[in-house]
């Protein structure tokens, strides 16, 4: 390359230098055709006609990118050096607010790894350059967000239970099946498919169902490095959600026909999703000793408002409507998370959390929040528990649940319109029976259901002896549960860690030679 | 139909045949919203019904301190009403792998 001395080289604009970084490296395949390139983008039935039109409305550069996501990588690492230094981990609200990190951890961050994953393949695959970037930087940008995560948490791993052993649990525990599945479900589909899956109904219509309950959760509740991740992520995940919306566009505005298989993908992935969004709800309404706000509200403000009254009238101008089970999902909204906490209630012997009934004060901020439901239909419940835990029978279900087909969820959920009753539905497939949580889910099977019938579910596997053995300990050792990360939270290892650390604090602080072990013990179940 | 790359045919990771001679059957209170789910029982298809309803169903059902044992009990099988022959096997009866087992009453 020779150059002009005596001329200096002009600089690029940000326009022109991403241009020359997405537009200018393509190139028109000579010796194989397009479709030999690109062999994934064409069974799927999505016509796409000019992949130029693929608008990217970040035009981030390359090394714009880096050195904005280094800043930001920066100050996360000096807050969670100072929160460690600070013995930052005594100052949570109560330790059972750990709980919902480890849903976080476990549910969360593995498929923050599978996106980098999966957004990788989307960068070698699509034919056009702009989707091709586009892809990349959010693969780098998941890649980010696992590590970050692991090591915003991994301060808590030092002293509290149920953190230790995620990536493991991720694959194994019965209901990180839910999640997990939920993602293998994408990664298994076509590249337009996984678009819709997670760029469009993760990324965009859910993620704020999703993903900002825990960082909120973690302001309220004195998790500081958690709440600074989320802040490091947030940029991130607004791009994540722009592009998003620019895929559904994209392929909407390629061609007609294409509009009735992207229907079909809102539908499914809607409810997919959603269905991942029962334990969020659970997280939110009974698991943050500080609670933020109710899952119902939650649903209103994020779903209702934002996406049913923002985006769907601008998507009807396509030929797009409301996902099916949307209706089931509004309804379900003062429901879900009871539902779901007493499952886990009753199940948390085999969890990687400890669950206890809600105090008086959780109670009456529950009653307050669902005037309709809980008094009616959960407070019932919980004082039959309670009452039986004050007994001396602290109620674990002595068996394994049924569980759906399709979303993995123990069958846990009502009829559409009916709290009292458990919803049950079925199909046949080549002489085989399968049992579904919902009509949505019975749906979803019976569109593909030689997809479904492979599901890993936790139970079935249980019960043939590929879970470590039979009996409930020798599946807990193979989900490689150490004492403490499952069961009863009150008397478990954190809780009492909790006092006893805390009974030091008050013991050196004050100078007292006793220490009033009951009054620490009050502020150990918290509000 | 599922749309794939090539020919898309994969067994059932829960059939019947993985189990031997057992089969999966699950079972729930219609009228009772106490246990948080169905459950799930692995169990001979040859076991008799009064033994499975015995020695599975009941040490689940009697954890709820106000199930009452003493009432009559009806039973469907699947959508549709129930009357099994006490004395017959599971398979016998009819219930086939996976089949959801409702108990009414109680």
């Amino acid at each position: 390359m020779t150059t002009n001395p005596t001329k200096p080289v002009k600089k690029l604009s940000m326009q022109q230098r991403y241009s020359a970084l997405t537009r200018d490296i393509d190139w028109t395949p000579s010796y194989v055709t397009e479709d030999q390139l690109y062999p994934h983008t064409t069974y799927e039935g999505i016509k796409i006609h000019d992949w130029s039109k693929w608008d990217d409305p970040f035009r981030l550069t390359v090394d714009a990118y880096y050195r904005y996501q280094a800043e930001k990588d920066k100050r996360l690492y000096a807050v969670l050096d100072g929160f460690a230094q600070g013995q930052g981990h005594l100052t949570l609200s109560d330790p059972a607010y750990l709980n919902a990190m480890k849903i976080f951890l476990g549910g969360v961050t593995p498929l923050e790894y599978q996106a980098n994953r999966h957004f990788s393949y989307l960068a070698r695959h699509f034919n056009g350059p702009g989707p091709r970037f586009a892809a990349q930087c959010q693969s780098v940008d998941e890649l980010r967000h696992a590590q970050t995560e692991i090591h915003t948490l991994s301060n808590y791993n030092k002293y509290y239970s149920g953190m230790h052993n995620f990536a493991k649990m991720h694959d194994r525990v019965w209901y990180l099946s839910v999640p997990k599945s939920y993602f293998d479900d994408a990664l298994s589909a076509g590249p337009f498919e996984f678009l819709i899956a997670i760029g469009f109904s993760f990324e965009y219509l859910l993620t704020n169902l999703l993903f900002v309950p825990f960082m909120s959760g973690a302001s309220f509740n004195g998790d500081l490095p958690t709440m600074t991740f989320g802040f490091s992520a947030q940029s991130d995940e607004s791009r994540h959600m722009t592009l998003g919306l620019e895929a559904i566009k994209f392929l909407l505005e390629q061609d007609e026909a294409n509009v009735p298989i992207v229907q079909e993908w809102v539908d499914k992935w809607f409810w997919r999703g959603y269905r991942v969004t029962a334990i969020i709800a659970m997280m939110l309404d009974y698991m943050l000793p500080r609670p933020v706000m109710s899952w119902k509200e939650s649903f209103e403000l994020y779903f209702e408002q934002q996406m049913l009254n923002g985006l769907f009238p601008d998507l009807a101008y396509y030929g797009i409507r409301p996902p099916k089970g949307v209706e089931q999902a509004i309804w379900e909204k003062e429901h879900l998370s009871h539902l779901v906490y007493h499952t886990f209630y009753q199940f948390s012997h085999a969890a990687n959390l400890t669950t206890s009934i809600p105090t008086k004060e959780h109670q009456a901020w529950l009653a307050s929040a669902y005037p309709d439901a809980f008094e009616q239909f959960y407070k019932p419940k919980w004082d039959k528990l309670e009452k039986m835990a004050a007994e001396g029978n602290r109620y674990f279900y002595p068996g394994l649940p049924q569980l759906c087909q399709v979303c993995q969820v123990p069958m846990l959920f009502t009829e559409h319109g009916d709290p009292t009753k458990l919803c049950q539905r079925h199909s046949e497939f080549k002489g085989e029976h399968f049992n579904f949580c919902s009509d949505h889910c019975k749906e979803i099977f019976d569109r593909e259901p030689e997809k479904y019938v492979q599901a890993w579910l936790p139970v079935h596997q249980i019960y043939l002896g590929n879970c470590g053995g039979p009996t409930i300990p020798d599946v807990l050792a193979w989900y490689g549960y150490a004492e403490g990360d499952s069961g009863e939270m009150l008397g478990n290892v954190d809780h009492n860690n909790w006092k006893k650390w805390h009974a030091q604090v008050d013991d050196s602080v004050g100078g007292r030679e006793s220490v009033e072990v009951g009054g620490a013990a009050e502020a150990g179940k918290g509000a | 139909m599922i749309k794939s790359l090539g020919t898309y045919d994969f067994p059932s990771k829960s059939r019947q045949e993985l189990y031997g001679d057992d089969i999966l059957v699950h079972v729930w209170r219609k009228d009772s919203m106490f246990f948080c789910a169905a459950a799930t029982f692995r169990a001979p298809k040859a076991m008799k019904w009064t033994d499975f309803v015995d020695g599975m169903v009941m040490p689940l059902m009697t954890s709820d301190p106000d199930f009452d044992r003493t009432k009559e009990l009806s039973w469907q099988l699947v959508d549709d009403s129930f009357v099994p022959d006490p004395d017959k096997s599971l398979e016998e009866n009819g219930i086939h792998h996976k089949n959801t087992i409702a108990l009414i009453g109680a």
